[in-house]
């Protein structure tokens, strides 16, 4: 019998029909339904015992303390820490990004070396020994930028220079710089910090405090002690703004003012006070009065801000009536705010008397340095970082040799953000100490990858806004995933190799010697008593100075409340008196919501979905004004919309929002990113670009808020 | 003619005797060939003896412990193994041998022995082990407490789980049988 084509065919049917009657076709269709669940690039579950370690965010401005959650020693998750004051629970979604961003696409693995246009990776001796060679060529003609100027990092890159005899260490614009300008002007000694916790009456000028602004997430938590459900109401909110952000929405109060006319509008708040027979110890009292009699006026500050003599009247009696009354002068988008401004946000509390006062301003002293010739942060912070920038790309201030930029983006971060790159270009050897691919680092001739907050030593050094001196201790909860190094160590080996002897072979023995250091300085490991209930008039717990460093590896936070005394602290008259409040027919208002990381940051991956349609959709960034604004240039809900300002243009589509006031057109930063990752880059424009930095009168500080735009 | 026709009476006999040569060929194929290319063997790295254990009065708590949070630590630590294994027997049993080879492979080191996991569980499944810690755990898991050397581990080469690795059926069945939700929920967070 031959196998001819029939007998093929049936042996053919019988193995078909047979195969149906065996698990072969059942099981692969089910074992390959499971082979396509765990493709390589799926993420997977981490096994292992899930277990919890402390730490704190150094990405978010907030500095809360962070309880991480480690599967088999990998983290997976950041929490609030419930036992930290800076966080009590919460965390921003920075703070929580923190774990995500670890396996950020854009993170920078291995020290990179530009060559012929392209990066190279290369070793960390060649590394070393290229920024050995540039600095020693360069002499003391080397700069630094640092995102951390409060820490003890900051301090490291700060002695650093100092030992190379540089003086040019600037810090990323916020609102502690023009504060500390500000203050500095006022004849004020220490660092400002506003004590919400304890105020019945808080007036906000600008600053979206529950967004971005200062320690947010303890303004949060401040916020909602004093309004808890079923309880009565302990505190009332104004927020006085052009855009009611999510601070805004949340006061009692929303008093739409442009932020160029924040200043004007203070004054203008006292000029009732005045009228009412507030008065305050300071020499120029006199002159004060007489300034804002003079030109204030409510009609006057009707004029300039639009703003009805009635809101004034009723902000000011509100002010006047309160037993705790606060005033906190900020910036709506965490920067370009000027001195001036801060101070006659300032001269409200002097005139309420709420110097030093639970509840009021509270002027903290400066942590102790332990690296000699360090300058402290408010020196670094004082500093004009836009201002320069802007001199060296107009030639007016000669470039630095070399620039080391640390855990900072100012090619992406600073206003007019394209003439500020474009000074950057001219300084012909810059090192980026970044964790991430920034605008900054690809501009840069040498990237010197940093360990990311979860993979280091570090610590928090009392956040701007905090009404408490703390100290947050930041450990490594893993190995480094990529080579990476702490940028303050690698300066500190690079200075022993220059034979400049900093004080500590380490930053984790540095943190140990503040550690000591701050042990004899009067404070208390925060936790069963939180400072704000010291503040209060609670007793301080008791202090084991010898335990310190265990407490604050267990994630406690040191604190302490005391401030300092302040003599002579004036008014600063005339530098008020040189203030001319803008009255631009549009002017621009900064979002800086949280979702969208910052310069530092870019977007992070996991917020991306949280971004809401109303700032992106579908590919376009929207930029939002009110019905009146968008009818006065012809445009509607989704229109497409040009704007033009510091010689530079940016396109968005318009959304329609009442939450702006008439005259302005809200921009969220954030977006335009040209580096980082599919994340963040290619999301319309970065709308710093069309912000102009110019001088604030009076003071000469490169203001931002506010800027005047054109619709193109 | 005659011819094919001849062919074509013979050839039907053929075709269906090829057709159940077919039929049987792939039954054997698919109920005995097929499960012995679908697994591959595996060997654990340390024949670990649970009998040798159990003999000793330890029960399966004293190794699969709960973390304080109520989540099922599965396997020890190679540090917690060390604690009653801590240096090299020096003895010529095979037992003694295999202690000295974790010793030496692996405490020493200081690095975790990559066991073999009978039944873990894909990802997208959350299994709580104390919420069935009122059955034995011979309920779902083969009794080695019996075994002088752990069974085979079986790979699906296909998906990469283990043979034992329970199926969804399987735990539908006893929640069903239990009176307990099979809401997907339950299982998929």
């Amino acid at each position: 019998m031959g196998l001819d084509r029939r007998a093929f065919i049936g042996l053919v049917a019988g193995g078909a029909v047979g195969t149906l009657f065996t698990p072969i076709p059942w099981k692969i269709t089910d074992d390959l339904s499971i082979w396509t669940q765990n493709w390589h690039w799926i993420p997977r579950v981490p096994r292992g015992e899930v277990t919890y370690a402390t730490t704190a965010t150094k990405l978010c401005p907030s500095g809360a303390g962070l309880k991480v959650a480690l599967a088999g020693g990998k983290p997976v998750t950041a929490y609030g820490n419930p036992e930290h004051p800076l966080s009590q629970g919460g965390v921003s979604p920075i703070g929580a990004s923190e774990v995500y961003m670890l396996y950020s696409p854009s993170r920078v693995r291995t020290p990179m070396r530009k060559a012929g246009g392209k990066f190279e990776p290369i070793t960390w001796e060649q590394a070393q020994a290229d920024l050995t060679a540039k600095c020693k060529a360069a002499g003391n003609k080397v700069a630094c930028i640092s995102g951390d100027a409060g820490g003890t990092s900051g301090e490291v890159f700060s002695a650093f220079l100092s030992k190379i005899g540089s003086s040019a260490m600037y810090a990323m614009p916020g609102e502690a710089g023009p504060a500390a300008a500000g203050f500095k002007l006022m004849g004020g000694q220490g660092v400002v910090g506003f004590d919400i916790d304890n105020a019945d009456c808080v007036l906000i000028l600008g600053g979206d405090i529950f967004e971005g602004s200062g320690v947010s997430v303890r303004n949060r938590k401040a916020f909602c002690a004093s309004r808890s459900q079923g309880g009565a109401v302990k505190a009332r909110f104004a927020y006085a703004g052009p855009v009611r952000n999510h601070t805004g929405a949340v006061c009692d109060a929303w008093i739409p003012v442009a932020s160029c006319q924040l200043g004007a509008l203070a004054l203008g708040v006292a000029w009732h006070l005045l009228k009412a027979g507030a008065a305050a110890n300071a020499a120029d009292m006199a002159d004060f009065k007489k300034l804002v009699e003079a030109g204030y006026s409510p009609d006057k500050v009707f004029k300039l801000t639009g703003v009805p003599a009635e809101a004034l009247a009723k902000v000011a009696a509100s002010l006047a009536g309160a037993k705790a009354p606060l005033v906190i002068p900020g910036s709506e988008m965490g920067q370009g705010m000027g001195p001036g401004a801060f101070i006659a946000g300032m001269s409200l509390n002097l005139l309420l008397g709420r110097m030093n006062k639970p509840g009021g301003v509270m002027a903290l002293p400066e942590m102790p340095a332990v690296f000699p010739g360090a300058e402290t942060p408010s020196e670094i912070l004082a500093r004009d970082l836009a201002g320069f920038l802007k001199n060296v790309g107009e030639g007016k201030t000669p470039a630095p040799e070399v620039l080391l930029v640390h855990a900072a983006n100012p090619a992406y971060g600073l206003p007019e953000s394209a003439a500020m790159a474009k000074a950057l270009e001219k300084i012909p050897f810059k090192v980026g100490f970044a964790s991430f691919m920034d605008e900054t680092a690809a501009m840069c001739d040498l990237i010197l990858p940093g360990s990311l907050t979860l993979e280091r030593y570090d610590d928090v050094v009392t956040p701007y806004g905090s009404a408490f001196c703390s100290y947050t201790l930041v450990k490594p909860l893993l190995a480094p995933i990529y080579d990476t190094k702490t940028p303050a160590d690698f300066i500190l080996d690079t200075a022993k190799k220059m034979n400049l002897a900093l004080g500590h072979d380490s930053l984790e023995k540095a943190l140990k010697e503040k550690a000591a250091v701050l042990a004899k300085a009067e404070g208390f490991m925060a936790g069963q008593v939180m400072p704000w209930e010291v503040l209060a008039g609670k007793d301080k717990p008791a202090f084991d100075a010898a335990g310190m460093w265990k407490a604050l590896e267990a994630g406690q936070a040191w604190v302490k409340t005391g401030q300092v005394a302040q003599t002579g602290l004036s008014f600063a008259a005339k530098v008020l008196a040189a203030l001319k409040p803008a009255k631009p027919e549009l002017c621009l208002a900064g979002r800086a919501p949280q979702r969208v990381g910052t310069p530092a940051t870019g977007i992070p991956a996991q917020c991306t979905t949280a971004i809401p349609a109303s700032d992106f959709k579908d590919g376009d960034v929207y930029v939002s004004m009110n019905a009146a604004t968008a009818k006065q240039y012809g445009l509607s809900e989704g229109s497409r919309v040009t704007l033009a300002g510091a010689g530079a243009t940016c396109s968005a589509r318009t959304h329609l929002s009442e939450n702006v006031m008439t005259g302005v057109v809200a921009v969220p930063l954030g977006f335009g990113h040209t580096a980082f990752d599919a994340f963040s880059k290619g999301k319309g424009d970065n709308f710093l670009s069309i912000m102009s930095a110019s001088p604030e009168a009076g003071t000469d500080m490169t203001v931002w808020t506010g800027s005047e735009v054109k619709i193109a | 003619m005659e011819e094919r026709q001849s062919n074509k009476a013979g050839g039907v006999g053929g075709v269906v005797l090829l057709f159940l040569v077919g039929f049987v060929g792939s039954l054997v194929i698919g109920w005995w060939v097929f499960p012995q290319l679908l697994f591959s063997q595996k060997t654990q790295p340390v024949r670990f003896s649970h009998k040798v254990h159990a003999e000793q009065g330890m029960d399966c708590e004293s190794c699969h412990t709960y973390a304080k949070t109520g989540q099922f630590i599965g396997l020890p630590s190679t540090a917690s193994c060390a604690e009653c294994h801590p240096d090299e027997t020096g003895g010529a049993t095979d037992n003694e041998k295999e202690i000295d080879k974790f010793v030496n492979q692996y405490v020493k080191p200081g690095v975790e022995v990559p066991w073999l996991i009978y039944q873990y569980q894909p990802d997208n499944v959350f299994f709580s082990h104390a919420a069935h810690q009122g059955f034995e755990c011979t309920s779902c898991h083969p009794d080695v407490a019996n075994m002088d050397s752990p069974p085979p581990y079986q790979q699906n080469r296909i998906t990469g789980y283990s043979k034992q690795t329970m199926k969804m059926w399987e735990c539908e069945r006893c929640h069903a049988s239990m009176g307990t939700s099979n809401a997907c929920y339950v299982c998929h967070k």
